[in-house]
């Protein structure tokens, strides 16, 4: 018998949420950049910054399902909270949540990976 | 999520994740527990973290234990801005969904959304 290889041995078995973050933060500056709030455009912008998101994190090529939501919002002074409640397994399952903003408008981004088994 | 049933791929029909049932439950505890209240910057906080809390506890009870859950809630101010909301997912659609509800009123609005994926 020879020995048998295991995927996925324990340091690799965990969200890593600071890497997702680098990958959250590039996505929405190539996105959206400098740009100012616009009606229009802002379909297209959280579209495109779920799915670039999405396809980096893919590209990692870890055992995950992802879940990617965006909010993106005009700075008129109002205020605006987000919650997360989650029912899953806590040492392999993560989250990481990215604020960002420019002049003329707040975008956040949240990132939720799920084990596959 | 232990030792039960490991050999189940699939869930069984009356166990799969109905987003009409979870949207009924959303609603449900969204419009009671947000009627006529206002904005208040100071109570806003605790009340979100509360709404998730309490809409993935209800979902939990709901729904089959084979399905994880991750419960997002945003509650804003309402001042006229423009606000856009979006989520992509890679899952297996034959067994994840999701289900979202929106309520408005004259002080603030509120997104909750429930994603289920299944645990093979």
């Amino acid at each position: 018998m020879t020995a048998m290889e295991e995927y996925n041995s324990g340091s690799e078995s965990s969200f890593h949420s600071e890497e997702a973050d680098g990958i959250v933060k590039e996505c929405i500056e190539g996105v959206v950049g400098n740009d100012d709030y616009s009606q229009s455009l802002v379909n297209k912008w959280t579209a495109g910054i779920v799915e670039r998101c999405l396809t980096q994190l893919v590209k990692q090529g870890k055992p995950y399902k992802y879940i990617v939501t965006c909010a993106v919002m005009q700075k008129t002074g109002a205020g605006l909270h987000t919650a997360n409640s989650c029912y899953w397994d806590t040492t392999m399952d993560g989250s990481s949540t990215v604020r960002w903003e420019n002049r003329t408008m707040y975008c956040v981004v949240s990132v939720f990976a799920v084990a596959i088994a | 999520m232990e030792g039960s049933d490991t050999y189940l791929i699939r869930p069984n029909h009356q166990f799969k994740f109905k987003p009409a049932i979870v949207k009924e439950c959303i609603r449900e505890i969204v419009r009671e527990r947000l009627s006529g209240m206002r904005y208040d910057p100071e109570e806003v906080p605790e009340l979100s973290r509360s709404l998730a809390n309490c809409i993935k506890d209800k979902v939990k009870n709901a729904g089959s234990d084979r399905y994880k859950l991750v419960v997002q809630v945003v509650i804003g101010e309402q001042r006229g801005q423009g606000v856009k909301m979006s989520s992509r997912c890679l899952w297996d659609a034959d067994t994840d969904n999701y289900a979202e509800d929106v309520f408005i009123n004259d002080s603030l609005f509120c997104v909750a959304a429930v994603f289920g994926t299944y645990y093979y």
